[in-house]
């Protein structure tokens, strides 16, 4: 609980921040869903016959898991809030939709004869006596989509819409950061009750006042989430700098920022923790982000789907740069002095009680330990399918999520891990990394991806970020993912004190 | 007023609901239709509101094709009554007898006015009950309500579909008592659907028997019991419950055998019965002596009929309708009447 209290003053401003971000995601989310499912609802009471089949669609929507429909809509409308209010509400048609379609249609055959006889058009009687009656039925299905909304909303970190979800990634990516977990998945849970509470307030006077009662939440919830936008609508920045999920890529997106707000005119806006190199790609296609760190091993196998041709870091450089810029039109500039391959890494202990040195030495040890590897690890070439082919391992092996492999190996849950090799918690747990003599791991140096259209509007910023290229040691990397992830220090400040230290600005 | 043109109607799954019925309801009468479930007696009455098309065949009212109204305002001259009686739940009662009156955009004044009357009409106190649910009414009240909705608006013709069906003998009784009374006042074209025949026989001024999609009988009460024009209605009508609760109706003696003219000598022995101009009912003579005698109700139930007999010590009464002297009632009359009643087969006593 105190660690809960600690946790959260030091993150207050992101805390309610994120909030804030939740509760619009959310309120915005809901009123689309409403806007389309009613009215929708309603028609379909009108055309009976193609009302099953437009139930089952929404129906399919809702099965379709919430982040494969953020991955459809990447390309289409980019990353950021748009695609997840779109995901979002696609989620919450079904309920509304069916419970307005079930409300209208379980009014009292009776009371619609009544309607019709006493010579009600068929508006006035949806208007005056069905909606009313259906009011609470359909309020139920706004309330279910609410929490289905609140619950759901916390993936939309992963594209870059920030919310509470935010917290609880980088709570998971910190190893499993138990206070910052809850620091995010608390209030969201909070906030479905609190929301869910006030929605049964207008349930209660929904059946007296009908179409009174949902205009009121439509404008309230509209004037909410609106305001803001109105409040501090033109802070567009010159450029978007993003980044993936995680301590390096924030640090290296500051240090870009620090950089080109120091030596131009421009401003510059960073977009944080994007989850995966396909989100932040897109995003940079799309023109949602303008710059973002990436690695050169990346490019080539994610981005190009290519396989290395060597391994020597300038060759691999000039395969991605010259490959990247062909079929997308886009540059990658220099790259960093540092190499954060992949690594199989073990700890000191493992590594002395079976004499492990390099890869190839697992071989003693193979049924006596558990690996403990990336989905994306386990599925490359330049990952364990090499390992197999080339050093002729066959390990039991445990997939999982990044950040839950050093949780694991602290916990003794796996004996080897696959690594990056700059990460912060190689420092943290004293890792010991295996050599890799067959070279199956191409190198990895992170460089800034831009647009070619960018550098045209912006040609000054190339020389600014080239002024990395060659520059931080993989030492100088790890310490500085150490400061971010183990003792909590900010991002923007140890980007800033490194450029500083290295006379990179005053 | 409302006039059938050989209108029949066939549902989509092929029943024929309705074969080809032609009848008239002339204006200010009240008409009962009555059949056995499934005679098609719902289906013509409902065909004059248009909630159901005829698949062929002509309505009219006021010799006007009803499809050439407007189907909202045709709607909105056409009072109905709901078996269900079907008060929109969400509303007061104010609202509910507004609904029309709205649409047909009545000012407010008046709209409160007519609300007030209607509701002082059926015996509801407007400040009581106006702002009330139709939940907090019992089953009586909320279908005394049913009607004034029907009513609200003025309108020249009110269909009602089994209202009292749904409600406990006393309060049936009560409300057919009522509408009889009310339709002394207003004086509107009413059809009127029920699968009583009691209810068919004490309230219409006429009664339109189907069965099977046709209209087997269309007469008058009397007639229809007097001169049953098959055996269907013979059966059907006999299908009755005791004699002692039909209505004294049947039973009339119209000879006029013993009703004098107003004004002329009234004869010296025996009692006589005083009409007046326009079939008005002014009073009786005993052996030449003016005698207090009520009227009773042509409606009025056999077993009820006689407490009057006892009460004013009397062998003969008249009986009206609508304020109109129909004829006689005297105990002789009544004992016919239950003679052609009961059947007598082998010694035993049959109904």
């Amino acid at each position: 609980m105190s660690e809960l209290k600690a946790t959260f003053l030091d993150r207050q401003d992101m805390f309610w921040q994120s909030i804030w971000e939740h509760l619009q995601l959310s309120i915005i989310s809901l009123l689309i869903a409403i806007l389309i499912a009613v009215p929708l609802g309603l028609l379909l009471t009108r055309t009976k016959k193609i009302a099953e089949p437009i139930i089952t669609i929404t129906a399919i929507l809702q099965t379709i898991p919430s982040l494969a429909i953020l991955a459809f809509l990447i390309p289409i409308v980019g990353i950021g809030f748009k695609p997840a209010i779109y995901a979002l509400s696609a989620y919450a048609l079904l309920p509304i939709l069916r419970n307005t379609y079930t409300g209208i249609n379980e009014v009292d055959r009776a009371l619609i004869e009544a309607a019709k006889g006493m010579g009600m058009s068929s508006f006035r009687r949806l208007a005056r006596v069905e909606l009313p009656l259906a009011m609470p039925v359909i309020m139920a299905g706004i309330r279910t989509s609410m929490v289905l909304i609140v619950g759901t909303a916390t993936i939309a970190a992963l594209i870059g819409a920030g919310g509470l979800g935010e917290l609880i990634l980088l709570g998971i990516n910190r190893g499993g950061d138990i206070p910052l977990i809850l620091l995010g998945a608390i209030p969201a849970a909070l906030l479905a009750i609190a929301l869910d509470n006030i929605l049964r307030l207008f349930e209660r006077t929904s059946a007296k006042s009908g179409f009174r009662s949902l205009a009121t939440i439509l404008v309230a919830s509209l004037l909410i989430v609106t305001i803001p936008f109105v409040i501090n609508g033109d802070d567009q920045a010159d450029l978007v700098i993003g980044g993936k999920l995680g301590a390096e890529p924030e640090i290296l997106m500051n240090m870009y920022k620090v950089l080109i707000e120091e030596e131009t005119d421009l401003t510059v806006e960073t977009k944080p923790n994007f989850g995966k190199t396909d989100y932040v790609f897109e995003a940079l296609k799309g023109g949602d982000l303008d710059v973002y760190p990436e690695f050169t091993g990346t490019v080539i196998t994610t981005l190009l789907g290519e396989q290395a041709n060597s391994n020597v870091k300038q060759e691999v450089y000039e395969q991605a740069r010259d490959g990247i810029k062909e079929a997308e039109n886009m540059v990658l500039l220099e790259p960093m002095e540092y190499n954060n391959t992949y690594a199989v890494a073990t700890t000191q202990e493992v590594a002395k009680q079976y004499g492990l040195e390099s890869i190839g030495d697992l071989k003693v040890a193979e049924d006596k330990v558990t690996a403990g590897f990336t989905l994306e690890f386990n599925d490359r070439y330049d990952g364990y399918v090499g390992m197999q082919e080339e050093y002729g391992l066959d390990l039991t092996v445990k997939t999982m999520e990044p950040g839950v492999r050093q949780t694991a190996i602290k916990e003794g849950d796996v004996q080897v891990i696959d690594a990056y090799a700059t990460a912060g918690y190689m420092v943290a747990y004293n890792l010991k990394v295996l050599e890799d003599p067959e070279n199956i791991f191409p190198p990895y140096q992170g460089a800034p991806l831009v647009k070619q259209s960018t550098l045209d509007q912006y040609p000054e910023i190339g020389d600014v970020l080239n002024q990395l290229g060659g520059k931080i040691t993989k030492q100088q990397m790890q310490e500085m993912n150490y400061k971010v992830d183990f003792e909590d220090e900010d991002a923007y400040q140890v980007a800033r004190n490194f450029l500083k230290d290295n006379g990179f600005i005053d | 007023m409302i006039e059938f043109e050989k209108v029949q109607k066939k549902f989509p799954d092929g029943t024929e609901a309705v074969k080809q019925i032609s009848f008239r309801v002339e204006k200010g009468e009240f008409l009962t239709l009555i059949g056995p479930s499934g005679c098609g007696k719902t289906t013509s009455m409902k065909m004059i509101n248009r909630l159901i098309e005829p698949t062929s065949g002509l309505i009219k009212i006021n010799d006007k094709d009803i499809k050439e109204y407007n189907i909202h305002e045709l709607r909105w001259n056409i009072g109905y009554v709901l078996q269900e009686i079907a008060l929109f739940p969400h509303m007061t009662i104010e609202e509910n007898i507004a609904v029309v009156p709205e649409m047909k955009k009545w000012k407010k004044k008046d709209l409160e006015k007519r609300t007030d009357e209607l509701m002082e009409m059926v015996g509801l106190d407007p400040n009581t009950y106006k702002s009330r649910k139709p939940s907090e009414l019992s089953g009586g009240q909320q279908q005394r309500v049913g009607v004034i909705r029907a009513l609200a608006a003025d309108p020249d013709i009110i269909l009602m579909d089994e209202p009292f069906s749904a409600l406990d003998p006393i309060s049936r009784e009560q409300l057919q008592s009522d509408i009889q009374k009310l339709q002394q006042e207003i004086q509107k074209t009413i059809v009127f659907v029920t699968h009583d025949i009691d209810e068919a026989l004490a309230l219409g001024d006429r009664v339109c028997l189907m069965n099977e999609g046709e209209v087997v009988q269309i007469s008058t009460p009397q007639e229809l019991i007097l001169n049953p024009q098959t055996d269907f209605v013979r059966n059907f009508v006999g299908e009755r419950k005791s004699p002692w609760q039909t209505a004294v109706d049947v039973m009339v003696d119209t000879t006029k055998k013993h009703i004098v003219q107003e004004g002329t000598s009234y004869p010296e022995v025996g009692t006589y019965i005083i009409e007046g101009e326009n079939q008005k009912y002014i009073g009786a003579v005993q052996n030449g002596e003016a005698i207090d005698l009520p009227p009773i109700q042509n409606d009025l139930h056999l077993r009820r009929a006689t407490t009057v007999f006892d009460e004013y010590e009397t062998s003969i009464l008249p009986v009206v309708k609508n304020n109109i002297l129909v004829g006689t009632l005297s105990y002789r009359d009544i004992v016919h009447y239950l003679q052609r009643q009961t059947k007598l087969e082998n010694g035993v006593i049959h109904q």
